[in-house]
């Protein structure tokens, strides 16, 4: 995978099988960003109560936001899908954005599968491990590039 | 990255859970399809979230608390906070810094409908954000 930026554009040139397993996890991450809630152990870190000391108000912010983030969420997870046929991405800046919140919610997902909960938790040397990292490097590069004067 | 062609095979399905999996039909929404094009700009309603505030004196101060995570970026965080809350380059840092030693930070302060608006725009960006009256 490589990054880099052309004047207002952003250009991802993934390695071969990249394309495929980002596809994949954004086709897995629809059904869990959908899914009822409590039935999935990475939903409270998608939909984090609002109120840490107030369940009633908690819920009721969850009541009038959720489907609504739900439909955000998944649909711009759709679009970056979109965008995932080739193993050259061309992106504008704006586009490059609505990546950023994508990968994000993936890493979240990811966490939960692998155990990470605080900030001292190793990242396990395992298949979910690295790709948890290779998104990380993703964004990172991403958002390197995005912040260039 | 050799290796992602190998880990492809690997993650095949390993990030639904398979209870999360068998109710997904049920929990979809209709029209998450529908909205591709519109969504990036669209407005959350709040029209409810406001009529069940008008109770509610309106200048009693309200916060928005960003909390530390182990998963988001600090670069991110930053990045966030500038691009949304439009914060100066240092001012974004500082705050991060906030969150990431203090365990978390004040990001904004007004009327609880406001403060609430910004917290769903925290959670779509996949930050942890929680509102709270301001003295407490």
């Amino acid at each position: 995978m490589r990054v880099s930026r052309s004047h207002d554009a952003i250009v991802l040139e993934f390695a071969e099988g990249e394309a495929g397993v980002l596809r994949s996890l954004i086709d897995q991450y629809l059904e869990v960003v959908s899914a009822d809630a409590g039935s999935d152990p990475a939903l409270p870190r998608l939909f984090p109560l609002a109120y840490s000391d107030d369940q009633d108000a908690a819920d009721e912010f969850a009541q009038y936001t959720r489907t609504g983030l739900v439909d955000r969420k998944a649909s711009n997870a759709a679009q970056v899908s979109l965008a995932l046929d080739e193993e050259t991405v061309r992106l504008t800046l704006a586009e490059t954005e609505r990546w950023l919140p994508l990968l994000t919610d993936l890493r979240l997902v990811i966490a939960d599968r692998i155990g990470i909960l605080v900030d001292s938790d190793a990242i396990p040397e395992t298949p979910a491990g690295e790709v948890y990292e290779w998104l990380g490097r993703l964004q990172g590069s991403m958002i390197d590039l995005l912040e260039e004067p | 990255m050799q290796r992602m062609a190998v880990v492809a095979q690997l993650v095949e399905r390993w990030l639904v859970v398979p209870d999360a999996a068998g109710s997904s039909p049920v929990g979809r929404p209709q029209n998450s399809h529908a909205e591709v094009s519109a969504s990036s700009t669209s407005v959350p309603d709040v029209d409810e979230a406001t009529s069940r505030e008008s109770l509610v004196a309106p200048d009693v101060p309200w916060v928005t608390i960003v909390w530390n995570d182990p998963v988001n970026l600090m670069s991110y965080v930053s990045h966030v906070f500038r691009g949304y809350f439009g914060f100066s380059r240092e001012e974004s840092e500082r705050l991060m810094m906030l969150v990431h030693t203090e365990g978390r930070a004040v990001v904004a302060t007004g009327p609880r409908e406001e403060m609430e608006r910004h917290t769903e725009a925290m959670h779509e960006f996949g930050l942890w954000a929680t509102v709270a009256k301001a003295d407490d």
